[in-house]
């Protein structure tokens, strides 16, 4: 197995993480912001030193350096001559130093590192949302060397195994994104993220309303979360004529929670709540508990040949209300968890 | 204020208002502020709680917000809730103790929006 793990971005999380350095067979970190953004929030913007110390520290002890720069939107400026040189000028010094793959979403990027850098592996990023063969192909025309697929596929097996059948690069799995399946925001959000978190101007944004709108459907519907694509540590070994390259969403978090994962999917077991392990929403670990162990055996029983017509079907529906309860009380002496059958039904 | 008591008032205020609504809403943080300018009071950052709500249960829900205003000791001049502009977010529920340089703020606004972001559930003008 090789397992692609997300780190903060400074150096003393990366000496954190590598105390699991066996379990890990990549780092992966945004760089910074001032030239090509990343498709999520970040907590640092570590500057060219720091990405090359760091790449040295990861290297010493057998394990590989991949920087995410997968901006989803860069507003047509990667097309300006000013834009291309200052993205050329940025990836050249993150392959001189060593950096094992570089993560981009922008097909003109693919073909721009496969063209230039013969060094570094060039990974098409999630957010290229790469669903189908026919787009695989297309990105390993492109120069492609590893592609990952793009989550809401991750329960459509025939999918999958399209995709494994009609290319020859690597394949990676994100296991714990616990996006909505089929988001209606995915592309809008992770549009704004690329801005908010790319080079100036960057939006002075309040609220972020596709966050708060992504809770609000699942505190409404908590089917939701257990429809989102993520992959259990038990079930990887259903992927594994797809794939055994994993990885792990969730460089926001501490490195405790990180590593916890990389248990979790290293062993490909975990007892507890499966709310522990998914990336996203992380505010709603501590609304919902939901036992990991309670889904042993769904995916093979009913996901794996889901036709995805809910309402034609309902297994999640009842499923979510038989094994899901609610926290209360927290941090008093009434703390507790209660049935989610005590609340009524809005959808 | 003893953090215990934040707790216990985060903890009872949620639990009374799923009851009312009948949905898991939570309460992600509840925080007791000062401003620089002079304003005082509470705010709670809500997930999962919808401008229809404060609509159909506004009545039911003020006499809660008051009741935590109560248990905190905090005697707000303004309560308002504030939306995502455009949409049916609350994002939290805010009491306010408001200073001289706010209140004119709040007082020359009218109705339940006076701002696109803020639905105003009480307002005390003064005398």
């Amino acid at each position: 197995m090789k397992l692609f793990v997300p780190s903060p971005g400074h150096i003393n999380s990366l000496k954190e993480l590598l105390t699991e350095k066996d379990k890990i067979y990549s780092i992966f970190m945004a760089g910074s912001p001032d030239y090509i953004g990343t498709g999520r929030s970040n907590l640092a913007s570590p500057q060219l030193e720091d990405i090359a110390a760091q790449t040295e520290y990861a290297h010493k002890r057998g394990v590989k350096m991949e920087m995410v720069l997968n901006s989803s939107c860069m507003g047509g400026r990667q097309l300006t001559p000013e834009g291309f040189r200052i993205n050329h000028w940025y990836i050249e010094q993150l392959a001189n130093m060593g950096v094992d793959s570089i993560v981009v979403a922008d097909p003109y990027l693919v073909e721009t590192i496969a063209r230039d850098f013969d060094d570094v592996m060039v990974v098409v990023s999630v957010l290229a949302f790469v669903d189908s063969p026919q787009k695989a192909e297309m990105f390993v025309d492109l120069g492609a060397d590893s592609i990952v697929i793009d989550s809401n596929v991750n329960r459509h097996f025939d999918v999958l195994h399209a995709i494994r059948d009609s290319v020859d690069c690597e394949l990676k799995l994100l296991v714990n994104e616990g996006c909505l399946y089929r988001c209606p925001f995915r592309y809008a959000h992770f549009n704004f993220f690329s801005h908010a978190f790319g080079p100036e101007p960057r939006p002075n944004v309040l609220d972020d309303y596709y966050y708060f709108k992504c809770l609000e459907l699942r505190i409404d519907d908590p089917q939701q979360i257990i429809k989102s694509p993520w992959i259990r540590p038990e079930d990887l070994k259903l992927y594994r004529d797809i794939t055994d390259v994993y990885k792990i969403g969730g460089r926001t978090h501490f490195v405790d929670w990180i590593l916890n994962c990389v248990n979790a999917y290293y062993g490909e077991s975990y007892d507890g709540n499966l709310m522990d392990l998914l990336d996203c929403p992380k505010e709603l670990k501590d609304l919902f508990y939901i036992p990991n162990k309670s889904l042993d055996g769904v995916l093979a029983k009913q996901w794996m040949n889901c036709k995805k017509v809910c309402i034609k079907c309902g297994y999640c529906k009842a499923f979510t209300k038989k094994v899901t309860q609610v926290y209360s009380g927290g941090g008093t002496e009434l703390a507790a968890l209660t049935s989610l059958d005590t609340f009524t039904e809005k959808s | 204020m003893i953090t215990s008591e934040l707790l216990k008032n985060r903890a009872g205020f949620e639990e009374k208002l799923r009851k009312l609504i009948g949905r898991p809403i939570l309460l992600i943080e509840l925080d007791i502020f000062a401003l620089p300018c002079g304003c005082t009071g509470i705010t709670t950052n809500m997930r999962g709680l919808e401008v229809d709500d404060l609509e159909v249960f506004e009545p039911q829900m003020l006499a809660l917000v008051k009741e935590m205003a109560v248990n905190l000791d905090v005697k707000p001049s303004v309560i308002f809730a504030r939306i995502v502009p455009g949409s049916s977010i609350v994002a939290s529920l805010n009491w306010r103790v408001l200073c001289s340089r706010c209140y004119p703020d709040f007082a020359r606004g009218e109705g339940k929006t006076p701002r696109p972001d803020l639905y105003m559930l009480q307002f005390e003008r003064r005398k």
